[in-house]
């Protein structure tokens, strides 16, 4: 019997990699449980491939990070992500991606490393980054209720493994909205035919981001 | 449950308002040893049970042979096994992967839609899309937890001119393409049937000539579900500006029909779309796409509520 096709759910980076708990679900699915409760088989994301690296000379395994206003997603694509592979060679860092995937959990020596392996990987523009962070907000906040409220098993286990902090997640998300918010706000002023003129020396080539935005310590500390 | 499970407990429904006690393994064993070891027509193995029962049971022939199966409404099939009757338009027209199989799809009345599908040795005349049938003496079925409606050979396709309208209620869901599914782009379909060629050949017809058509099929993914949609040239042209004309002149400057389905996948997959349309269990019939981008004031509204 063919099962029902896993959802693809929308969590920022800062709730995915501090995602260690496995569960089983029926069958042979595996689920990541996040901090907030939600459970990942599989996940949309979108933000800047901020590197894309080959994984030795000629194997074409690929190791990819892509940050979102929260932090970072690392993945990983090689011969099992066949439609992911046919589209690696024309990605270019830095570039919007999103990515359907998989979430995988490396155990480490002393800590857990929580990666993508992706099915899909698109170039995408602005809009679709804007839409997915404010739908991921909601998607946070909704769960960050959850929590509160102690609502379902899948939040009563996160209280138990995680102990998290609900005001931490709820500062990322308004941080990730307010830096979004300000690109909309900039596009819907370039997109209004009067004001086009004096907006004409606004160079808006490519996605504008601030580095010192992003959680690079992990990236430091190799 | 095997097909001979099936067919036993389509004969129970229809004794199940009777007087007359019948055993299931007594049918069961029947059935499995003509459909299962002497690979009985499954309709003949069917009749000659009922006649058995008439005979041995003392059921009234009527009561097996005539029993009208009731008109019903699509919003009203939620059981598996139920032998009924429908009046309903052919909304959409699938690729059947199966030699079994003559025709999958959705067919829809104002109450809902649903999948039909019509098996290969019911020998029934092609439904078309767009035109209304009394789909009479049909099973209810369920698979993969949905339900659906099996069209077999005791089953009457009859078209009708009556307009059926499609449920009033659309529903509008903002999502992303996650997924391209197979036989999506620059595809060729059967000059006889409509179906998609796999390797030039139709598994009806053979090897035919084809014509060319173009489509997406895609899985759309809003987070909380995921809904198969299918695109046809109309929904691409509108998106991304691409006709059947211009998907040919593609294929033929690149000498392969798979760069449209490359392009398509460039400029659709990842992408938020905002499609108004009609659900029938994990199926999103669409009847209006377009791309999404929010507005600054959806990320006003987000914050505010969190002061
Ligand atoms: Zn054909």
């Amino acid at each position: 019997m063919i099962r029902k096709r896993e959802v693809a759910k929308r969590v920022f980076s800062f709730e995915f990699s501090r995602s260690t708990h496995q569960i089983q679900g029926d069958g042979v699915v595996k689920y990541l449980l996040t901090p907030l409760g939600e459970r990942l088989n599989r996940v949309f994301i979108v933000g800047v491939l901020l590197e894309k690296e080959e994984i030795g000379a000629d194997t074409n395994f690929w190791r990819l990070r892509v940050s979102d206003p929260t932090g970072s997603f690392y993945a990983t694509v090689g011969k099992f992500q066949p439609e992911a592979l046919e589209i690696i060679g024309d990605l270019n860092v830095p570039e919007l991606v999103a990515i359907v995937g998989k979430p995988r959990v490396f155990e480490g020596v002393s800590r857990k490393l929580i990666s993508l392996r992706p099915e899909n990987i698109a170039v995408v523009d602005l809009a679709v980054r804007d839409y997915w962070v404010l739908e991921t907000a909601r998607r946070t906040l909704e769960r960050i209720e959850a929590m509160e409220k102690r609502e379902n098993e899948d939040a009563k286990l996160a209280w138990q493994i995680y102990n998290p902090d609900l005001n931490e997640y709820i500062e990322v998300v308004k941080k990730a909205l307010m830096s979004v918010k300000e690109d909309v706000e900039v596009m819907e002023k370039i997109e209004e035919p009067e004001r086009a003129e004096e907006e004409e020396e606004f160079d808006f080539t490519g996605f504008e981001f601030e580095e010192e935005e992003f959680d690079l310590s992990d990236l430091l500390e190799e | 449950m095997s097909r001979a499970e099936k067919l036993t407990d389509q004969i129970l429904e229809k004794l199940k308002n009777s007087d007359v006690r019948v055993k299931r393994e007594d049918i069961l064993k029947r059935m499995r040893l003509l459909v299962e070891e002497f690979k009985v027509p499954e309709s003949e193995a069917v009749k000659t049970i009922m006649n058995y029962l008439v005979k041995e049971y003392g059921v009234p022939r009527e009561e097996l042979f005539e029993r009208e199966s009731p008109l019903v409404k699509i919003s009203e099939i939620v059981k598996p096994n139920q032998w009924i009757s429908l009046k309903a338009k052919v909304v959409q027209l699938w690729d059947s992967n199966s030699p079994n199989v003559s025709q999958v799809g959705l067919i829809g009345d104002e109450t809902g839609i649903i999948k039909f599908v019509i098996w290969a040795k019911a020998g029934m005349n092609e439904v078309e899309e767009g035109k209304s049938y009394l789909f009479k003496n049909v099973v209810t079925d369920s698979f993969q937890g949905r339900m659906q409606v099996n069209i077999g050979r005791t089953s009457k396709i009859v078209e009708i001119s009556e307009e059926i309208n499609l449920p009033p209620r659309e529903m509008e869901i903002i999502g992303a393409i996650v997924s391209f599914q197979q036989n999506s782009g620059l595809i060729k379909r059967c000059n006889i049937c409509k179906r998609v060629l796999s390797k030039g050949l139709c598994h009806e017809h053979g090897k035919v000539e084809g014509y060319d058509d173009l489509r997406v099929k895609a899985v759309l993914d809003d987070g909380l579900n995921s809904y198969e949609i299918i695109l046809n040239e109309e929904n691409i042209k509108e998106l991304v500006g691409m006709s059947l004309e211009d998907a040919i002149r593609i294929a033929q400057e690149n000498l392969d029909r798979n760069s449209v389905l490359s392009e398509l996948k460039q400029r659709l997959l990842g992408r938020y779309f905002a499609v108004k349309g009609i659900r029938g269990g994990r199926y999103l019939l669409v009847r209006d796409i377009s791309f999404h981008k929010p507005e600054s004031k959806d990320f006003e509204e987000l914050l505010e509520a969190l002061v």
